[in-house]
């Protein structure tokens, strides 16, 4: 997957097309209004999506916690109410935890630096093939070996069908 | 902007009076130019008349995917339009400087015609018209690599219309400039990683020169969309901007991409001809291999991947912030593994 532009670039690009390319030529103003709101769900959309995994796996570890915890606060009581309390912690109030997502900004500089070193590798390679080398020719095909299904993991994840908008 | 058109027709026709724009409005006219439409009520030798035009105007140099001139597309244009039997619109005239458009533009005819080719293909409104217009089509396309480029370019402009190097003294020359310009250029798209299936075949094109040919007037964008029809005709070759002396299997190859990624076939017509390559050989008798067109496949690809991802580059850098590049982004990915097919990478077939 190419990691720029990132998510974030192409929300917040969303955002200053509505307002640039969008919002001038509107001509009645629920339409701008609407346009208004959309860059406001999109500026939404910025804002959690960096922290929605994290936060996710975290209140479900702390809601597990807080089921048991609140049932040993409320100790021996007796009642229907008190036993539904903890028949919950008992049961939903017992799952494992679920492991937290660590932040990814280190692995996708790291995958960046790969990926620039193996398009390096592609002009070196180069060299040795005019030069006449002929395992560079078989080196070259590992890393194509690399790139094919990459590329088409990748196109498959961006890709919307419908061939070019405003080309006819 | 309307006096502005006006000037331009006033020059290209001196005669002209009364001259009145009505209804200008941009419109979605391809991804390089800022585009607009409007008729221009005038007197014309006495009688009132309405002319259709189209203004191509230059995106400022930064937001530019092409920075080539309007007045060297004029000129090939009007060449083309007095020369040639290849149908185009009449170009009225340019102006270049900045001034009275904003930035660079030109005044065109515009063209009768459909520019919906869509609707050629895939159980589309016009299908029944396909097989006729792509015959024509193939027609024009031999016409237009037919020119004498003597006549058609006599002051050699569009040798380099982009001014990166490019020399065409002879065939060779040529296409090594061209790999020069491609392979120097890579550092200024390489905007991620991914971009380096794009290296892998500038280098891969130049390690396997094919058979030279003559060169020719290239239309250096021939692609579903750059076509008018009408009657089940052409009626207009339309987008000039990247218009250049290159070799005639850059235009078809290109057309095999394009294809692709437009979901249109036009590669498939005529069918009764066996097809759009196999009706261009039988005019021209250029014998062009599969093998041929997909070298230039990838080539013409390479042609317009540079430009348009600098454009790319220069709005992941935030020099400017249209949506445009970030689209191109998922539009033009879905070539990649086209052109990995025809380098023949592991696991694709040939």
């Amino acid at each position: 997957m190419n990691t720029t532009p990132t998510i974030d670039d192409i929300l917040e690009g969303l955002i200053v097309a509505l307002q640039n390319e969008i919002i001038p030529h509107l001509s009645n103003a629920k339409s701008v209004a609407t346009a208004m709101m959309m860059q406001s769900l999109v500026q939404q959309v910025r804002q959690v999506l960096p922290m929605i995994d994290a936060s996710i796996a975290n209140e479900h570890n702390e809601m597990t916690r807080t089921l048991r915890e609140t049932a040993d606060v409320l100790g021996d009581v007796a009642g229907p109410e008190a036993d539904r309390i903890r028949e919950r912690a008992a049961t939903l109030g017992s799952l494992a935890d679920v492991p937290v997502p660590v932040d990814q900004q280190p692995v996708r500089d790291a995958h960046a630096r790969l990926g620039y070193a193996l398009q390096d590798t592609i002009s070196d390679l180069d060299v040795l093939q005019r030069a006449g080398h002929a395992s560079a020719d078989a080196a070259l095909n590992r890393v194509r070996e690399y790139l094919m299904p990459t590329i088409l993991q990748n196109i498959a994840a961006i890709s919307v069908g419908g061939g070019m908008v405003g080309r006819g | 902007m309307e006096q502005a058109i006006i000037n331009v027709l006033m020059r290209a026709e001196p005669g002209l009076a009364d001259a009145k724009v009505l209804d200008l409005q941009p419109i979605p006219g391809g991804f390089s130019r800022e585009t607009f439409r409007c008729d221009v009520s005038v007197t014309r030798g006495g009688a009132q008349e309405t002319l259709p035009l189209i203004i191509r105007k230059n995106p400022p140099d930064v937001e530019a995917i092409l920075n080539t001139s309007r007045a060297v597309e004029h000129d090939l244009i009007e060449a083309l339009r007095m020369k040639t039997k290849v149908p185009v619109s009449r170009s009225y005239g340019y102006e270049l400087d900045a001034a009275p458009f904003g930035e660079p533009a030109m005044v065109l005819e515009r063209a009768s015609g459909s520019g919906q080719t869509s609707a050629l293909f895939n159980g589309g409104a016009d299908e029944d018209q396909c097989e006729d217009v792509i015959r024509h089509l193939c027609e024009v396309l031999v016409e237009l690599h037919s020119a004498d480029i003597s006549t058609v370019d006599p002051n050699g402009s569009l040798v380099d219309p982009r001014g990166v190097g490019i020399r065409a003294g002879s065939w060779d020359e040529y296409m090594d400039t061209t790999f020069e310009y491609y392979i120097g250029e890579y550092r200024t798209i390489a905007w991620d990683p991914v971009m380096m299936m794009l290296l892998d075949s500038f280098l891969t094109l130049r390690r396997h020169k094919p058979r030279p040919m003559p060169l020719a007037v290239v239309h250096g964008d021939f692609n579903p969309a750059n076509f008018l029809y009408e009657n089940g005709r052409v009626s207009a070759l339309i987008d000039w901007e990247n218009s250049r002396i290159g070799d005639p299997r850059e235009d078809l190859g290109w057309m095999v991409l394009m294809d692709i990624l437009s979901n249109t076939s036009v590669m498939s017509y005529p069918k009764k001809e066996g097809g759009f390559l196999a009706y261009y050989n039988s005019l021209t008798g250029n014998n062009i291999t599969p093998e041929e067109l997909g070298y230039f496949t990838l080539f013409g690809t390479a042609n317009i991947a540079v430009p348009v991802h600098q454009s790319v580059a220069r709005r992941i850098r935030k020099e400017h912030m249209l949506l445009l590049p970030l689209y191109l982004i998922q539009s033009s990915l879905p070539a990649l593994p086209a052109m990995a097919q025809l380098m023949g990478y592991p696991g694709t077939t040939a």
